[in-house]
């Protein structure tokens, strides 16, 4: 208990210090925010050689050990667990309907979905809501930040890794478990998800003419729009993408 | 991360395009209303597309090019390739631009119109439209069945002469045209036009790998 509190107010103070830095940078997917590209560049050739070494050849060797519906099972179980994150988030972000169907989702997926590993909440209209930390940020207000490239994790954002650090205390299972084991359930998440997309990674990565700018912008306009819940209209940087002159 | 790139894969390979059409698309929008059209034109190029994939006379290349041809009609791809360039086409002579706007199509055609076949038994849901400030419609739409079920695609369109044609595809917020923006200004502010010509026809010259 009092390390959870600890560690929200080592976030609390995060957040703060990083509202302040971040304060003066708005972002728009239109205009990269991204001071740290060297830096970040060269994480990602580190993250690319992991993929190609290690990642993605386990990745393989899962994907040839189970089959697709297993890995699906599998992708829905760690949804499934998420759901503490999924609450706190819905009813930060004062959402109650998305609370109640989270909550919804969660109890009929346990029991009658097998521990999560099946989806029949969904064939009865409750659709889940990914909202995380990051997310109820933004809503709040907060810049996501420059680009921010993570070691095997990948694209991110200062935001991002605050909402990260404050999610895992809202997971459950990291406070009866080993470390060991949360570690094992991150990487096996890893790897399936990873195995789920191998041809498409490949296809994707063949085909970009600069795949680090492809994923950077991917990502900085996913964030945006799951802060946006493709609700609102798209502000001003639409008006410039659908311009001739750019808008500058 | 990995979520998004699985993401965009589905919008580059012209999803919409494989999938059957709802009938109870949501909202009340008046037919032969800008939306109303716009809504028609997606939901025609969608069963168009359909009607093709669904074809079992059609070998995998007679497919590839009767969908490219669908695209061609309702896409306008001349304008969504000027769009990408943004103020950089100012940069391009005339003939510079012709060889972009054949070499993006080409480079397109290549690398997604592979990928098509994959999503046969998906279907597509009209689920609501919006008109924009700068009279463009975008179209809503969202993927019913198989691995991809859920994923939200948005059209954007644009009229001309008479009817609409898309110009922009958005799935799961990323847009196509703002994420080949991002690229293509990577590599013509290091190597002007003539690098970019250069890495579209290398693209071209070898086309990705996949087809299952």
């Amino acid at each position: 208990m009092t390390e959870g509190r600890e560690s929200m107010m080592r976030v609390a103070a995060a957040v703060a210090a990083i509202s302040c830095v971040l304060g003066a940078s708005p972002v728009s997917a239109e205009t990269p925010n991204d001071p740290w590209e060297k830096f970040n560049r060269s994480i990602f050739r580190f993250n690319e050689g992991a993929d190609r070494w290690v990642v993605g050849p386990v990745a393989k060797g899962w994907d040839f050990i189970f089959p697709d519906p297993v890995e699906n099972a599998l992708d829905r179980f760690f949804e499934n667990i998420r759901f503490p994150i999924r609450l706190v988030n819905d009813l930060l972000q004062a959402k109650p309907l998305a609370a109640a169907e989270d909550t919804g989702r969660f109890l009929i997926n346990t029991t009658v979905g097998v521990a999560g590993f099946f989806d029949p909440a969904k064939h009865w209209g409750l659709e889940g809501h990914r909202e995380d930390f990051g997310q109820t940020l933004g809503v709040w207000g907060v810049p996501p930040g420059p680009y921010l490239v993570l070691p095997i994790l990948g694209p991110s954002s200062p935001r991002h890794v605050v909402g990260r650090v404050a999610d895992s205390a809202a997971a459950v299972y990291p406070y009866f478990a080993f470390f060991w084991v949360s570690a094992a359930v991150t990487g096996t998440e890893l790897i399936n998800y990873r195995s789920l997309i191998d041809d498409d990674l490949t296809a994707e990565r063949e085909a970009a003419l600069d795949f680090y700018v492809f994923q950077r912008n991917a990502y900085t306009q996913y964030r945006e729009n799951q802060v946006r819940d493709r609700e609102e209209d798209e502000s001003d940087s639409s008006d410039d993408l659908y311009r001739f002159d750019d808008g500058q | 991360m990995l979520r998004i790139v699985a993401a965009l894969i589905i919008a580059l390979s012209w999803i919409p395009a494989a999938g059957a059409v709802s009938e109870t698309s949501a909202g009340t929008v008046a037919v032969g209303s800008p939306e109303g059209q716009a809504r028609e034109v997606v939901e025609k190029t969608i069963s168009e597309v359909l009607g093709v994939l669904r074809n079992p006379e059609l070998s995998h290349e007679q497919r590839l090019s009767a969908i490219e041809t669908i695209v061609i009609g309702h896409f306008d791809l001349y304008t969504m390739s000027r769009y990408v360039l943004a103020r950089n086409w100012k940069r391009f002579s005339k003939e510079q631009q012709d060889e972009y706007v054949s070499s993006f199509r080409q480079y397109l055609s290549n690398n997604y119109g592979g990928r098509i076949s994959r999503y046969d038994q998906f279907g597509v849901d009209v689920t609501g439209s919006r008109s924009e400030s700068n009279g463009h419609v975008t179209v809503r739409t969202v993927v019913v069945g198989g691995e991809f079920a859920g994923a939200e695609l948005d059209y954007r369109l644009q009229p001309k002469e008479g009817t609409w044609k898309v110009i922009d595809v958005k799935i799961e917020g990323i847009s196509m045209v703002s994420n080949f923006r991002d690229q293509f200004k990577e590599v013509i502010g290091s190597g002007g036009p003539e690098l970019l010509l250069q890495k579209l026809q290398e693209k071209n010259a070898a086309p990705a790998s996949f087809d299952d």
